[in-house]
């Protein structure tokens, strides 16, 4: 029977960093699985957050990593709100999802940084420091923040490359998010093979069903996607069903400018159509005005619902939830400062202030998917196409 | 200023226990009781722990006692609205309801048979109904009949005043405040089932076969509404499976967070009603953990060996109704399998928690905590479970704990 013989070993630091970044109730959960019963969103053949309570209780942290049971919660809070204990299985999923962030993403002093407020001013300096490099680079020398046509509008440098002219800002800003955005692509990579692979072992599916990357993508990603856009998992919730709507705005309002810097990006660089453009007529910033304020109306009924949900206890607000809507919040808000500014002519001079803490944010938005709550765009999205490649496997093997 | 008397409030198992404990010491007792009859709570039971004896068993031998004990007084109707004084000299303020018949009242039903008017019966947790004019009990005691006003109907009174040749029915009595001087208070105010209605995902009160474990008691009394029979709300079948959902509203910091001690055990006792009755049917019982306190343990293993029932861990929070069979669907996670399972039943028996009387109340002079439970000091010693959920043989112990109390209380003073 010694085979049978399951050993426990808690892990006490991974409880204590659980507690440390929103899962402080944790040791109050007694399994009694009203949690896992109220669900609106668990699966019968697996249900959560019960199981996930108890595994977070001993810090098994391989286990949690293997368990995609943690992306597919939304937080609804019905497990919150129901818990007889106030344990709060919902805020402690949360912080299992940074503390699972933390073990799939190297560097990770930087999910440190992202999940602490003492972190933060650290993250602005490097986002700071990085930023004024390229551009002290582009701008071959220091520019002058407080004159607009110094920067980022100095219409005297230009850079060319092969049938492109490229000015000084654009260059800067290539530089600066082009490589930002390999980084957090291989890295994002990386911890989605990683993660992959744990979840193939934990479910032990068979090898004829271990598909290859282009089968999985092609068959279960698009509908994973349409699902994601629907939001229909995240509109069964209960207690905080107020939620899908602006998640919902907040989602397209990125898309939308996903869209827009993609399509800027081809203009200017390519088609040699460069910015700035008339604010009132041209119909891509009008894409961009769209995108913003969707991106603006999602976050702030994210956080006014928010607000709500405290009140009614099924939701808990923990620093990373707060950092991460007031850098969306702040995003959207430079974004259009920089129009305003650069439209009234007494203004005109703050353009470049306004501009160089605009691209800041966006700098720590970017860096904040492999680090912060932000890693779910990406985790969460895998976990789902999981759920149903796996329902498909077991379909499969059914028949 | 010093007074030598007790005063008992509630007239329960435990007040009762008290009072006559306390008189036959012959000490002046004045025994209080809200309702129109003592009994309390056994009184509504089919059987009772730990023997599972009838509550007629419990209450006669005491209430035979009573009738021929000449220090004890018994104010039924009666509330206690405020107490002040110390230890030894304590005075208090009450307050009785009028019952509308005298002392003249035998009992012999004349009156029932001609009341037209109808009520709700509190006393059967509104499985079933009354007269305007009714025994509060088949073990009533003191054995007299009770008139509630609003529920008669037109040219009833009329009728029963006509039909009661006793002279025992009097329309004009009043609600009267009155003051007792006593010496120490036993405070045995008992306990009400959580309000199930409460418990939103439980469909109590909006499903008609949620039912909760005192409404089982009166079903299976052979004096309860149904004469014994335990049968569904929706069509008077009796139920095939059951299921009794642990911890309606106890261990639950929304609702009680304590636990309340019985409700396991009620459970287990009433999976053997079902099999006394109905031998065909089925019990799952869906527990946090099975709590059975001190030598209670063997009663789960009788459960086991003599009852038909399934045991799965794990709490239920959702109830749905099959509107065409008034089934019910429950859904738990059996944390065993760590599968949710999601299962058809006839019938559900929610295991509605203790709350102490007082909760929501405010007695000035009173001292209770934050959930209604009776805080004991010197002068005012609680006992049975309006000071903590208990059973009736652990009530009955602190009740007669309490009177050497209150006997020291009453002679140092």
């Amino acid at each position: 029977m010694a085979d049978n013989r399951l050993k426990i070993d808690g892990d006490l630091a991974a409880v204590q960093e659980i507690k440390s970044v929103g899962g402080d109730t944790l040791k109050k959960c007694y399994q009694c699985a009203t949690c896992a019963s109220v669900c609106p969103l668990a699966p019968d053949e697996a249900p959560f957050p019960r199981k996930q309570m108890l595994l977070a209780q001993w810090g098994a942290k391989e286990k949690l990593l293997s368990d995609p049971s943690i992306w597919l919660c939304h937080q609804c809070g019905d497990c919150t709100k129901y818990c007889p204990r106030n344990a709060r299985p919902g805020d402690v999923l949360a912080s299992l999802r940074i503390l699972v962030t933390k073990e799939l993403v190297p560097f990770k002093f930087l999910n440190t940084f992202y999940n602490n407020l003492w972190g933060l001013p650290i993250l602005v300096l490097i986002a700071f420091v990085y930023i004024l490099l390229v551009t002290i680079f582009a701008f071959k020398g220091m520019p002058n923040f407080f004159d607009a046509t110094s920067f980022p509008y100095n219409p005297n440098l230009y850079y060319k490359l092969g049938f492109m002219k490229l000015p000084a800002r654009v260059v800067m800003i290539d530089v600066v998010f082009l490589s930002l955005a390999g980084l957090v692509v291989i890295l994002m990579v990386n911890a989605v093979s990683k993660m992959w692979k744990t979840y193939l072992d934990y479910y032990n599916v068979p090898q004829a069903y271990r598909y290859g990357v282009g089968t999985i993508l092609a068959n279960y990603l698009i509908p994973a996607l349409k699902e994601i856009l629907d939001h229909s998992r995240f509109e069964k919730c209960g207690a905080n069903s107020w939620r899908a709507t602006p998640h919902k705005m907040l989602l397209f309002g990125f898309i939308i400018l996903f869209i827009t810097t993609g399509t800027v990006f081809i203009l200017a660089d390519f088609l040699g159509m460069h910015t700035p453009w008339n604010p009132l007529t041209h119909p891509v910033k009008w894409l961009g005005y769209i995108g913003g304020l969707l991106l603006l109306y999602g976050v702030i009924g994210l956080m006014t619902g928010r607000n709500r949900a405290v009140l009614e206890n099924s939701l808990k607000t923990s620093y990373s939830d707060s950092f991460l809507l007031w850098l969306i919040l702040l995003v959207g808000v430079t974004g259009f400062a920089i129009v305003v500014f650069r439209s009234i002519p007494s203004l005109y001079n703050l353009t470049g202030l306004v501009y160089l803490i605009h691209l800041i944010t966006v700098f720590l938005l970017f860096l904040a998917i492999p680090y912060s709550k932000f890693s779910h765009l990406v985790f969460r999205t895998t976990a789902v196409v999981f759920d149903l490649y796996y329902r498909d496997v077991l379909k499969k093997m059914g028949s | 200023m010093a007074n030598s008397s007790i005063l008992v409030v509630g007239g329960g198992i435990s007040g009762v226990t008290s009072a006559i404990e306390a008189a036959e010491m012959e000490v002046e007792v004045h025994l209080v009781e809200s309702e129109a009859t003592l009994g309390g709570r056994v009184s509504q039971l089919r059987y009772y722990f730990p023997k599972l004896c009838p509550p007629t068993c419990g209450l006669e031998i005491n209430y035979k006692r009573i009738k021929a004990n000449p220090y004890l007084k018994i104010y039924t109707l009666t509330e206690v609205t405020e107490i002040s004084g110390a230890p030894g000299a304590y005075r208090v303020k009450l307050r009785k309801k009028p019952r509308y018949v005298n002392d003249n009242c035998t009992c012999c039903g004349e009156c029932e048979r001609v009341c037209q008017g109808e009520r709700v019966s509190d006393y059967d947790f509104g499985l079933g109904k009354t007269k305007a004019i009714y025994l509060p009990s088949p073990m009533a005691f003191p054995p007299k009949y009770v008139l509630d006003k609003s529920a008669l109907a037109p040219g009833d009174l009329d009728r029963i005043i006509a039909a009661c040749i006793y002279e025992a029915i009097d329309p004009e009595m009043k609600e009267e405040e009155f003051e007792l001087e006593v010496g120490a208070i036993i405070w045995a105010t008992g306990w009400r089932p959580y309000d199930g209605t409460r418990l939103d995902n439980l469909g109590y009160g909006k499903f008609s076969n949620v039912v909760s474990n005192m409404q089982i008691e009166r079903m299976a009394s052979p004096w309860g509404p149904t004469k014994g029979e335990i049968l569904r709300l929706s069509d008077g079948v009796v139920p095939s499976k059951v299921a009794f959902v642990q911890c309606a509203g106890s261990r639950d910091e929304n609702h009680l967070p304590y636990c309340s001690y019985i409700c396991c055990l009620a459970s287990l006792k009433h999976s053997l009603y079902f099999a006394e009755k109905y031998p065909d049917t089925r019990c799952t019982m869906f527990y946090i953990d099975i709590r059975t306190p001190g030598r209670y343990e063997k009663f789960l293993l009788r459960a086991q060996r003599e009852a038909k029932i399934d045991f799965i861990k794990g709490k239920v929070a959702k109830i749905e109704e099959d509107p065409e069979t008034k089934d019910l669907i429950v859904t738990a996670e059996d944390t065993l399998s760590g599968k949710r399972i999601n299962e058809r039943f006839n019938m559900v028996v929610l295991a509605l928690g203790m709350q102490p009387s007082m909760a929501g109340k405010s007695i000035p002079g009173l001292p209770v905590d934050e959930h209604g439970f009776v805080l004991e000091t010197e002068g005012i010693i609680p006992v049975g479970c309006a000071k903590k959920p208990l059973d009736v043989m652990t009530s009955n112990e602190t009740a007669t704990g309490a009177v050497i109390k209150a006997l020291q209380v009453i002679k140092r003073a």
